[in-house]
Parts: C-alpha cells; sequence; structure tokens
C-alpha cells in the first residue's frame, strides 16, 4: 500500500488524519481516493495550482503529474506551495 | 440567545460573544484556522453556521457546523462545470433562502456565480442562468475578481430575487433564478472610459434589500449610494447629500426603519481609507436626503478600511468589522459605539446572529 501524507490544514478537514494508506496505481488515483481531494484537485480534477506532490521525494509535476506510476511502497508527501498573505 | 457577531478574518472565524445588554463582548476562537472566512452567517431558521472560506492552496469552500463551530462539514462538489471553461476561483457569500424553504440557501462566488443547495448546504447547484447570462461578456472582474456577494431575497415571495456582482452591477429575478435582467439604470461607471452608465457593468460593493418594504434596494457602490424604490429599476444617487464621498463598501439599514441607511465612507477609490484621519460611520434617517456623521465612540485619529462584508445589522444592533482587527457595535442607532473586539485579524466579514 501506498502511504499519502497531508499537511495540517488539510488533516484538519479529515477529522484530523494526516496519513492515508491507499490501493493506487498512479498519483491521480492516489489523491482521487482521499476524502479531501477536492481540497488539492480542482474541479476539472486537475491539481491545484499551490499544491505539491512528491513521490518518494521527487515532484510529481517533474515526471507524469497525476499519471506518475506509484510503487507498492511509494510515500506520496502532500505539501503547499509557498503562498499567503 | 445571546447575541453572537460572527466575524470572519483573513486568520480563521470568530466570534464574538455578547451579554443581553449587548454592552460586553468576548472573544471565541478562532475556528477554521487557516483559512479566509470571507462571510459567515447563522441561518435562522435552524441556527446552523455556515462559512465561505477561501483559502491560497486549497481553493474555494463552502462549510456547515451545528455545534457552534466546534466542527465543520465542508460542501460536497463546489465548482463550476466543464462547459462553462470556467473555475470557481473564491466563495464569498451565503444567504439562507426564503423562510418557505428551510433547506434552501444560496452561495455566491467568483467568477460572477451563484449556487444554490435544497439539501442544508451538502451539495450546491450551480445557477445556470447567470452562469450563461448574455451580459457575462461585458463584466468586468475588478479587485474582488468578479465577485458575487450580495443576495437578497423578497421575504414575500421566495422567487424574487436580487443579487449583485462586483462589475458586473445588479441583476433580478422574478421567476427564483431561472432568469435574471440587469437593474442599473442610473448607476454610475464612472470608470468607463465611453458610457458611464451602460447596462452592466456597475461596481456595486453592497446591495441589501429592506425587509419590510422589499420594493425598496439600497446599494454602496464604487459610485455613490444609491436607494431604489421599485426593485431596481430605476436609482437615485444620495452621496451628495451631506457624505464626505461616493465611495464606501459597507451596508446597513434598520428593519424597523424603511428610511434609515448606515455607510462608511472612504477617501475615495485610489485611497481606500476613511477620511479625515478618524472612523466615522454616516446615518440617514430620511431615506438619504442627508447624512449625519456618528463618531462617539469609534476612534481618532484612525485610518481605517471596512469591506464590503464588514457591516451587519438585526432589530437591535449594527456591527462594523475593520481591516485593522477592530469590531465595533452600537444598540442605539450610532449614537455610540462599543469597541467588542480588538487586534483580531484584518476583518473581512461581519453577521450578527
Amino acid at each position: 500500500m501506498a502511504v499519502v501524507l497531508v499537511p495540517s490544514l488539510v488533516a484538519a478537514q479529515a477529522g484530523g488524519q494526516k496519513r492515508f494508506e491507499v490501493d493506487a496505481g498512479t498519483v491521480g488515483e492516489a489523491l482521487r481516493g482521499l476524502p479531501i481531494s477536492d481540497l488539492l484537485l480542482d474541479e476539472r480534477g486537475e491539481l491545484r495550482t499551490l499544491v505539491n506532490v512528491y513521490v518518494d521525494g521527487v515532484d510529481a509535476r517533474q515526471g507524469d503529474g497525476l499519471d506518475t506510476k506509484l510503487g507498492p511502497e511509494a510515500e506520496v508527501r502532500v505539501i503547499a506551495a509557498i503562498a499567503g498573505g | 440567545m445571546s447575541p453572537v457577531v460572527l466575524v470572519g478574518t483573513k486568520k480563521g472565524l470568530f466570534l464574538v460573544r455578547g451579554d443581553d445588554a449587548r454592552t460586553s463582548w468576548e472573544v471565541e476562537g478562532p475556528q477554521l484556522t487557516g483559512w479566509q472566512v470571507f462571510h459567515a452567517v447563522r441561518d435562522p431558521r435552524d441556527g446552523t453556521l455556515h462559512a465561505a472560506a477561501n483559502n491560497w492552496v486549497y481553493g474555494a469552500t463552502a462549510q456547515r457546523s451545528t455545534d457552534e463551530g466546534q466542527t465543520w462539514e465542508r460542501s460536497e462538489g463546489l465548482g463550476l462545470p466543464e462547459d462553462s471553461e470556467l473555475k470557481l476561483t473564491e466563495a464569498w457569500h451565503v444567504e439562507p433562502g426564503h423562510a418557505s424553504e428551510p433547506d434552501t440557501l444560496f452561495l455566491g462566488g467568483a467568477p460572477g456565480v451563484l449556487f444554490r443547495t435544497d439539501d442544508g448546504g451538502t451539495t450546491w447547484e450551480v445557477n445556470r442562468a447567470l452562469l450563461e447570462h448574455p451580459t457575462r461578456e461585458r463584466w468586468q472582474p475588478g479587485a474582488g475578481g468578479l465577485c458575487c456577494h450580495s443576495i437578497q431575497i423578497d421575504p414575500t415571495d421566495a422567487k424574487r430575487m436580487a443579487i449583485a456582482i462586483s462589475a458586473a452591477g445588479m441583476f433580478r429575478s422574478d421567476d427564483g433564478g431561472e432568469s435574471w435582467e440587469p437593474r442599473n439604470t442610473g448607476v454610475a461607471a464612472d470608470f468607463m472610459p465611453d458610457d458611464k452608465y451602460p447596462e452592466v457593468g456597475q461596481c456595486v460593493h453592497k446591495l441589501l434589500l429592506h425587509p419590510a418594504r422589499p420594493e425598496r434596494l439600497w446599494q454602496q457602490n464604487h459610485c455613490g449610494v444609491y436607494r431604489s424604490d421599485d426593485r431596481g429599476e430605476t436609482w437615485e444617487r444620495l452621496d451628495k447629500n451631506g457624505l464626505p464621498s461616493d465611495f464606501g463598501f459597507g451596508l446597513a439599514l434598520d428593519p424597523a426603519d424603511p428610511d434609515s441607511a448606515w455607510v462608511v465612507p472612504e477617501e475615495g477609490a485610489e485611497n481606500r481609507v476613511t477620511p479625515d484621519g478618524q472612523l466615522g460611520v454616516y446615518r440617514t434617517r430620511d431615506g438619504g436626503a442627508s447624512w449625519q456623521r456618528l463618531e462617539n465612540g469609534l476612534p481618532k485619529p484612525a485610518w481605517a478600511a471596512v469591506l464590503r462584508e464588514g457591516m451587519a445589522y438585526d432589530d437591535r444592533s449594527i456591527a462594523v468589522g475593520t481591516q485593522s482587527g477592530s469590531v465595533f457595535v452600537t444598540s442605539d442607532g450610532g449614537e455610540s459605539w462599543i469597541e467588542a473586539a480588538s487586534q483580531l485579524p484584518p476583518v473581512l466579514s461581519v453577521e450578527l446572529a
């Protein structure tokens, strides 16, 4: 099972859960299965501009984006880009 | 129930609770930390709290709480249909629906969109008639990015609605949102290069309908303060009658007196701060024929700014929230003000609940 780790602000929207074990073959499948998928993906199912996803330490956008393949023990880390005010 | 001012800020939602006399207030919160709460409201029909909450990274959400904000539930699937080629950028305002439709609420957002829920906020459906409005291509986004910020429902007829979008103008529906007609005759758009009185494109900052005389509408506009006595068919400009400027955002009414209104003028579009180095609320008691500055209890010197959702009223009080993090409340029509909260994050919205 791959593991998805999400930031605390997102976790608060999922009852405090920061770590999700998912049975998914790609980043997109992993994110779409989360109860907070709408915060990470927009209404077209695209990764929100300021949401970064790292698969085993590598930026998924430098790979195949949401189609990036996940190994059985992959760690998917969701990190917010630096933004705010 | 004791009064509460729901204070939406740039850093979450605060509940400022008052005693029955409304002279002593205490700050609770924040809730929804990390979220910019553009607006929060209590549904008077069932007590549920609703919030339009936005985040730089995670987008626009509608949230609701049935336990005074201890826990929040996010609405499902809030977004725009693919065929519109638009994406939802911000949630701006939640308006409980008509008393006869207890599970219905409306949500205004950007870019110039309106949603309706008939299940208390679990799911929302976009209003197609507004989304596909034939004048949309003439709407010009301002700093608010085409926000639908005002949603007013005629208490005598659930199908009669008035909404306002910056900078598209006011639109009226007589059929529950099946169709929308621009109602901006007589409202200036001074920022336009040629036609200063176009059919659409006006920058309404806040629109309110008087609950006891629903054909009477008031608006604080980018270019003036206006009143309509015919549901928006025609508008009378009122800001030459004693107001220090035509520019401001907040607006409040008196549910017992259709001739009364309160505004907070700012110097102008190019310097959005209260004039004369003080926070002054201006009141009319004669339908806008004259305005009087009210300042007892308000800070001086002060260079304050009140946003479009930064003013609210109920049957006893008016609340004003500033971008400098204060909330002022009056319970005598503005003759005296109490600072109910200070040092909050910049206030985006207030509602009395």
